[in-house]
């Protein structure tokens, strides 16, 4: 319980882990846009963990086609979760997630699956011990720099995705599921369909984030992704700010950046990160990157490339 | 086989007791505040990991350290409501800035329930940085005999606290039905803003609500930590989850409904634990809040607001 993953790396583990992070918070994120408060992004973290594990280590796959898993069956568990929890709302959906998450940790620590390997010993999940000798990027020798570029690349491609979905009809149509359901479902807004298409990307890119952890980590146990990664992604998303994607980045990167290089805090680093996300809520409740300062940017960047035209005319 | 179940079912029965006094302690903190505390369970935590040390290393008796840790529990839980809650509540900066970010209905609650989830943790981690051991040893008052009542064998220590733990729900529901400062805290439970037309000192109110909240959840960490006779670092979750499961069962701010919800948690967690162990013990907490979350949305026929109050 010292930190959201249970593991500090100092060095490029630090950034892949800020990465991971990014990724648990910007699918906390997705689900803020349309007006609800997810608690329980972990379990898919957890789910996208535990099948890519079965793909490397018991089915030999590759980590593509692990990702790739992973992604689908978080996808899918969030999207039968979504339609389970679509006449929730507010508090109740929040708890509804938790306790979802909960049951899905819980179902994974009585979970046994073991097989022989082709080394002698028995790998597969086995119960409160989580998942061991998930040794892919070691037996293919993949080293910690490419791994950090492929995990770099998967989330440039998840928030071009968001970036450019935010400027078609579709994302002015999920924003206005978020700012007001029942006004949007009177414009003639699917609510429910848009509720459960972002769950479902959403649950997506916690699941590769799990998957991402497990083959770094190499073991993963349900403790792993307990209420406090849940706890940390839901801080994520509001600390850095919900008015853009960036906003989740840069609140793992406050946590695990400034907080954890300097380590000057030591074990302290949660309590003044819970401290200062519930103090931030009640200063600057849109997160640091909330929509004024983002207009106040783009006002900037319009002004310097006004004077920069205005130099050559 | 039948003999085991009725034993099995009536173990569970006197769970409830402690149960029903955590659900109590949330709901009427639900009434004043008009949201759940997320961060209810980690100031029980905290304040019972303030206990354990008072009677580990200073050798404080039982008693001390029951005041200890029903003093220290108000004490953060004025603190989680004052970061949480009450800022909220004044700064209606905040709220317009949220509703361009949330929309009208959630604006509000996402920040509070985010925030009172961020200060769960933060909560968790001072505990933990307290005391960074598993467990902590707690004034041990239960007992290894047992009682029996005809051919049913029962535990004095959890018969003790069943007991305690009715009559202590029998006081407070006496009190707030028939003192003058009860009736003016369900009217401010019922509608804050009727009370404050009305001239009542809402203030005042809340700080009685938060008050009388917070000495529950003390009384009833003491109970259940008295049995056990150690404190764990799971302890805060355990406290929010039964809490909540049994006030959501019950129907949030009914006094009745928190014992019968705390009955039903008692009962099905004890057969729970004697079919699939602790784990499933745990699963079927959490799939009975699961379960009284459908059945609260589900019965909702009147408009219901984003913290799943229903108007009245």
């Amino acid at each position: 319980m010292n930190d959201a993953l249970c593991i500090t790396d100092p060095g490029i583990g630090l950034y892949t882990q800020w990465i991971i992070l990014s990724l648990m918070g910007l699918s906390t994120w997705i689900v803020l846009q349309t007006g609800r408060i997810s608690l329980g992004q972990q379990a898919y973290f957890g789910i996208g963990a535990y099948s890519a594990a079965i793909v490397t280590v018991m089915f030999n796959g590759s980590l593509q086609q692990a990702l790739m898993l992973a992604g689908g069956c978080g996808a899918l568990f969030a999207f039968l979760i979504s339609r389970i929890l679509r006449c929730f709302n507010g508090l109740q959906y929040a708890l509804a997630t938790l306790a979802v998450a909960e049951l899905v940790r819980l179902a994974l620590s009585a979970w046994k699956w073991r097989i022989p390997h082709p080394k002698g010993h028995e790998v597969g999940p086995d119960g409160l011990f989580g998942f061991r000798e998930i040794r892919w990027l070691f037996e293919n020798q993949i080293r910690p720099e490419i791994y950090l570029t492929l995990s770099a690349g998967l989330l440039i491609i998840c928030l071009g995705v968001i970036f450019f979905i935010n400027n078609t009809k579709l994302g002015l149509s999920i924003q206005s599921a978020g700012f007001d359901a029942e006004l949007a479902s009177f414009q003639g807004e699917p609510v429910d369909a848009l509720q459960t298409l972002t769950q479902t990307v959403a649950g997506g890119i916690g699941s590769v984030a799990g998957a991402l952890y497990a083959h770094q980590a190499t073991y993963v146990e349900p403790a792993v992704f307990d209420v406090m990664l849940g706890i940390h992604a839901v801080g994520y998303a509001m600390l850095g700010g919900v008015a853009t994607p960036l906003g989740p980045l840069l609140g793992a990167a406050f946590d695990l950046g400034l907080l954890e290089a300097a380590r000057i805090f030591d074990g302290w680093r949660m309590v003044i990160f819970g401290g200062v996300v519930a103090i931030l809520l009640r200063w600057r409740p849109g997160g640091l990157l909330n929509p004024a300062v983002l207009y106040h940017i783009h006002q900037f960047i319009q002004r310097r490339k006004i004077h920069e035209h205005s130099k050559f005319t | 086989m039948m003999f085991e179940f009725l034993q099995r079912t009536l173990e569970g029965l006197l769970e409830a007791g402690p149960y029903a006094l955590i659900g109590l302690g949330l709901t009427i903190g639900f009434g004043v505040l008009r949201r759940v505390n997320l961060a209810f369970g980690a100031a029980a935590l905290l304040a019972t990991y303030l206990g354990s040390w008072l009677h580990f290393r200073w050798g404080l008796p039982a008693f001390a350290v029951w005041l200890a840790v029903i003093g220290s529990t108000v004490l953060v839980g004025f603190y989680a409501e004052w970061v949480c809650y009450n800022s909220f509540d004044k700064s209606t900066m905040g709220v317009r800035r949220l509703i361009s970010v949330f929309g009208i209905l959630d604006a509000k609650e996402a920040s509070v329930i985010a925030a009172s989830f961020a200060l769960w943790m933060q909560l968790e981690q001072i505990a933990v940085n307290f005391q960074p051991s598993h467990l902590h040893p707690f004034p041990d008052l239960s007992s290894n005999s047992y009682f029996f009542w005809g051919s049913f064998s029962l535990r004095p220590d959890r018969l003790s606290a069943f007991i305690f733990s009715l009559g202590l729900i029998s006081a407070v529901a006496l009190w707030l039905h028939k003192s003058r400062a009860g009736l003016g805290l369900r009217a401010f439970s019922d509608s804050h803003a009727a009370a404050q037309m009305c001239g009542m000192n809402t203030s005042h109110l809340r700080y009685i609500g938060t008050t009388l909240s917070y000495t529950i959840c003390g009384i009833a960490s003491c109970v259940v930590l008295s049995m056990d006779g150690q404190v764990t670092p799971m302890f805060g979750m355990w406290v929010l989850l039964k809490g909540m499961t049994c006030a959501l069962l019950g129907g949030l701010g009914s006094l009745r409904g928190v014992l019968g919800g705390a009955m039903l948690l008692g009962i099905t967690e004890s057969h729970a634990q004697s079919l699939w162990g602790p784990i499933g013990r745990d699963a079927a907490t959490w799939a009975l809040l699961l379960l009284a979350l459908v059945n609260q949305a589900r019965q909702n026929s009147y408009p219901i607001n984003s913290a799943g109050v229903q108007y009245e």
